[in-house]
């Protein structure tokens, strides 16, 4: 207990001026924003997500999806020519109604390849090698580039645009004269 | 008309945890509103300046979502606006300074005496110097703690104390009859 306890009660039994009404009114309208439900203690906490990851991860999900959904109708395509070539009356009289027919949802999702394009950037020449087993040298050249490949919906006239870099190692024999 | 009542030390570490989560903002402000102007009157002359002082500081921490837990910053928030206060006015702050600067002191607590006593009392705490004053009004009118009222001051905790214990000898002194 200290000596100063007795003051210090008389202290607290002084009673502050208490704030005016006007000071309420002109914070409760300063707050008017926030009690419309945007409470600061309210507000979504941060999620513990990287969303830039996140976004990058299913933007490349949704190209690899494009880019499975691509080759298969590719594939299919192929098959089909192929079944147009062979000699079978019966099936080139029923594939004009498959394409028609069902077929003609399928028309909606295809997509034409319409382009590519391959630029080197960089060429780099590795050097004379030896292959296992090989008499004949082997120039190894490392070729550094960027390409682009385009595809169409010739029915929605969507267009896909794929570009990434790539890099590739081409061993060219070399004959001695 | 409602009274003000002293809360308890659980009582206003409730009523400033509902500040923090915005659960009926204007029953906490009440309870915190004396408390702050009284602190808001350490630098500015009068009540109206005073409550521009702390309807700023009080809107701009809870829009700011600070840690309620941490009161300090909420009156460290009064203090930096009663300076910003100061200095927007150049001649304001001329005056007050000219006040700081005097030994008469100008600035005093507004309180609601209820006798000559209590009278006497109010005048004694005004005529404090300043740096005790504002430790005495976050100690016995904020419940601040010695750490609370050293992080709001800038100050260390031992300062804190010391002004604190000064200015009760001081008041002690100024109260005994000559």
């Amino acid at each position: 207990m200290n000596d100063f306890s007795e003051l210090e009660n008389e202290l607290k039994k002084l009673r502050p001026a208490q704030p005016s009404q006007i000071l309420f009114e002109r914070v409760e309208e300063a707050m008017g924003v926030w009690r419309a439900g945007a409470s600061p203690a309210r507000q979504p906490k941060r999620s513990p997500y990287n969303w830039l990851s996140l976004g990058l991860g299913l933007a490349a999900a949704a190209v690899l999806f494009l880019f499975a959904t691509i080759n298969m109708e590719r594939t299919q395509e192929r098959r089909e020519k192929i079944a147009q070539i062979s000699p079978a009356p019966e099936t080139s009289s029923v594939l004009p109604e498959r394409r028609n027919g069902s077929g003609g949802s399928t028309s909606l999702n295809r997509f034409i390849p319409t382009g590519a394009t391959q630029v080197v950037y960089n060429t780099r020449d590795e050097g004379l090698q030896f292959a296992l087993g090989s008499e004949q040298p082997l120039r190894r050249l490392r070729y550094q580039t960027h390409q682009t490949w385009q595809w169409r919906n010739p029915t929605t006239g969507a267009s896909l645009r794929v570009s990434y870099p790539s890099e590739e190692v081409v061993l060219i024999p070399v004959s001695g004269q | 008309m409602r009274t003000w009542q002293r809360l308890g030390y659980k009582d206003r570490e409730k009523v400033m945890d509902n500040v923090g989560t915005h659960e009926n903002w204007k029953s906490c402000f009440s309870e915190v509103a004396p408390g702050l102007l009284l602190f808001a009157r350490q630098w500015v002359q009068s009540a109206a300046d005073a409550e521009d002082v702390v309807q700023e500081a009080f809107v701009k921490f809870w829009r700011r979502n600070h840690n309620i837990e941490n009161r300090a910053l909420l009156y460290a928030a009064v203090r930096s606006i009663a300076f910003d206060f100061i200095r927007r006015d150049k001649r304001r702050a001329r005056r007050e300074a000219i006040v700081f600067a005097d030994a008469e002191p100008a600035i005093e607590p507004q309180f609601e005496w209820q006798d000559e006593t209590q009278s006497t009392l109010a005048a004694a705490v005004g005529s404090l110097p300043h740096d005790q004053r504002e430790v005495l009004v976050l100690k016995i009118w904020n419940e601040l703690t010695f750490n609370e009222i050293a992080s709001a001051l800038g100050i260390s905790q031992n300062t804190a104390a010391s002004r604190y214990r000064y200015a009760l000898a001081n008041l002690k002194k100024s109260l005994q009859p000559q």
